[in-house]
């Protein structure tokens, strides 16, 4: 097992070595460069060859990747923003709470109503409630995100006026944020008041990013509930008279969890590496926006760091998955 | 029934009845969500080819006067069935125009990340060793940076228009498409008429391009046609983003959406239902005919035109544990 982890932590180098060289070269072929976008029309040759300068963007491009490697590797410093003037890893430490509360709100939705409805869709298999079931993740797989965030948006923000549209807190609140997780920092501060504003604004842009796993856990749950409920032990708790609800609960449940737990934690990496469509709409103010107006602003320390951060998170989350899928289902040999 | 009549009943069943497409295309006929993906997809297709026919305006022809007293955009009505945009155009008729973009861009992009993925993937799993190693490193590094955000690079390097988003969006679908192929050629790599064919002699690349290949295709069909409703709401997401067609008045469907948000608080929901609803058509039509397909060429069920119910569940498959690609 331990040797499993390390193995795969190595493979991770040429990865991320790879990724920080593409992203490199790929920000060099932007056309315009970040001079340009941050002065505008006021850009006289002096003012760009200052700033280019600065940000040692007039040494050779090796020279550059090689100065980039070394303080992102030797130092972990991922340079300064063109645009703000303000550190990237500052950047990252404020946005990226923001964007993990959205993902663990996302996923909190698509299971609360994921699982109880696949469980149940395979329950009553073949039936209308099973066929409505299926018909729902399918519509919940084909709907943009960005067109179901405008409709929620306009039915419960504009038109009934019950919920927040944008931003993760009420525009004019001046509170504390110790920690950048604002429902952390609410509980921390005992501040019901903020805890609920905060969670308000949270509601919408979860239900939009959530549809897509909410689709895809409940036909998961579905498939898995049927596969165990034809399994012999089942048909063993049943025939020695354990009550339905046990069965259902100890045995059949539990097992389907298995893959259910494999998905989550897929799910869960893709919406961690940014939601930039949901992020747009509800002005949401998390890395995945944040990095698109860098390819706009040709901020490069933002996307070098920004980019490479998102790869790691990714790459580290997906080798928990398959740690902790080898944890949980012993019949599962790591080769 | 004897046992003996029971066991040659059940070969006789599994015995394929004519071949793995017709077979497949027999049972995709039972099936009624595949039958109306089909339709959906039809119509799709029908209403890009005949926008020109069947649209009652110009998609871009400008008419101010259709627009109310204070100059927002009015509902549906008699003239207009959808109600017109911000400029007076006819909705109805750049919904219909829209089709076509997002059937071309789709088709396109789809297409050649599917041919370079099958290229890669193919070759990575037959050569296997170092060319294998270094084409899927390469892969690994590509499916780390986030499917969208990489096809917002590309659009923003490449310079804003359409071949552009098909670039893009297809070059975001080739590692998708590589490793599914790979993974496809290694197991029949190990089959035995692979092996019958390397013995009679046959040349390697033949062996690739006439036994191994048709036999890895069909979760390449499958993946395709889900590729295909990825691609258009990918396409509409960078519409979306502002990173459409360059012409701002280009009957995008994605584009005409973020048009729309503006005029949602003045209450032209139509502007942005209709070419919403437009996208999640066609790209439930595709992903319909996907989930049939995937069905009708399970290799498990094959044989069975629909004679049996299978008490198994579906297997968990490619689509619905997407590595990347889907736009969050």
């Amino acid at each position: 097992m331990l040797r499993f982890i390390v193995r795969r932590l190595f493979l991770l180098v040429p990865i991320l070595l790879g990724v920080s060289l593409l992203v490199f070269v790929w920000i060099h072929l932007l056309p315009g460069s970040p001079a340009q976008a941050l002065l505008g029309e006021r850009a006289t040759p002096q003012s760009i060859a200052q700033i280019n300068h600065q940000f040692g963007l007039d040494k050779p491009l090796y020279v550059q990747y090689w100065r980039y490697l070394v303080e992102t590797v030797g130092h972990l410093n991922l340079g300064t923003s063109i645009k703000t003037f303000r550190p990237v890893t500052f950047e990252i430490e404020n946005r990226f709470p923001a964007t993990v509360e959205l993902a663990l709100g996302a996923m909190a939705f698509a299971l609360a109503v994921g699982i109880p409805l696949g469980f149940f869709a395979a329950k009553k298999y073949g039936s209308f409630f099973d066929h409505s079931s299926l018909i729902f993740s399918l519509l919940g797989i084909s709907i943009p995100i960005f067109f179901l965030g405008l409709i929620l948006k306009y039915i419960f923000a504009v038109r009934l006026g019950w919920l927040p549209s944008i931003g993760r807190e009420d525009v004019l609140a001046t509170r504390s944020h110790p920690t950048n997780f604002y429902i952390l920092d609410a509980i921390l501060n005992g501040d019901p008041g903020a805890l609920w504003d905060t969670i308000k604004h949270l509601i919408l842009p979860s239900i939009a990013l959530g549809s897509i796993p909410l689709a895809i856990v409940t036909r998961i749950t579905r498939a898995a509930v049927l596969d165990v409920q034809n399994e012999d032990y089942v048909r063993t708790a049943r025939a020695k008279g354990l009550p339905p609800f046990q069965v259902d609960q100890r045995h059949v449940l539990r097992n389907a969890l298995l893959p259910i737990s494999t998905i989550i934690g897929l799910q869960t990496g893709l919406l961690l590496s940014g939601a930039v469509l949901t992020e747009t709409v509800f002005a949401w103010p998390g890395v995945g926006s944040w990095l698109k107006d860098a390819i706009f602003d040709r901020d490069y320390p933002v996307l070098q760091g920004g980019i490479m951060f998102l790869a790691v998170v990714f790459v580290v989350v997906n080798l928990i998955v398959d740690i902790s899928y080898a944890v949980i289902n012993p019949r599962i040999r790591l080769s | 029934m004897s046992v003996a009549e029971i066991e040659a009943r059940e070969i006789q069943l599994e015995a394929p009845t004519g071949g793995l497409w017709a077979d497949a295309w027999a049972r995709l006929r039972r099936n009624p969500g595949a039958l109306a993906g089909f339709f959906l997809v039809g119509s799709f297709v029908v209403i890009a080819i005949f926008a020109s026919v069947m649209a009652p305006y110009s998609p871009t022809h400008v008419d101010l006067n259709a627009l109310s007293a204070n100059g927002l955009p009015t509902g549906p009505s008699w003239q207009h069935w959808v109600g017109v945009d911000q400029l007076g155009r006819d909705e109805f008729s750049r919904i219909l125009y829209g089709a076509r973009y997002s059937l071309v861009i789709g088709l396109v992009a789809v297409s050649s990340g599917l041919s370079l993925g099958l290229l890669f993937g193919s070759v990575a799993g037959y050569v296997g060793g170092f060319v294998d190693s270094l084409i899927m490193r390469f892969m690994d590094v590509m499916l780390a940076i986030p499917g969208l955000l990489l096809a917002i690079g590309l659009v923003a390097a490449l310079g804003q228009g359409l071949w552009q988003i098909m670039v893009a969006v297809g070059i975001t679908n080739v590692p998708i498409f590589a490793r599914l192929l790979r993974g496809s050629v290694l197991a029949q790599r190990e089959q035995d008429f692979v092996l019958a064919a390397r013995a009679v002699g046959a040349r390697r690349r033949g062996i690739l391009f006439s036994h191994i290949l048709p036999n890895a295709m069909s979760p390449v069909i499958v993946q395709g046609t889900l590729a295909m409703a990825t691609a258009i709401i990918d396409v509409a997401g960078l519409g979306f983003l502002g990173l459409g067609p360059q012409d701002p008045g280009t009957p995008e469907w994605g584009t005409m959406l973020t048009q729309a948000d503006q005029y949602l608080e003045s209450g032209a929901l139509y502007l942005a239902v209709s070419p919403g609803i437009a996208i999640v058509l066609a790209v439930l039509g595709f992903n319909m005919i996907g989930d049939g397909l995937r069905e009708a060429l399970d290799p498990k069920l094959r044989g069975r035109v629909g004679k049996f119910k299978e008490a198994k569940a579906e297997p968990p498959d490619g689509r619905l544990v997407p590595e990347v690609g889907e736009s969050a």
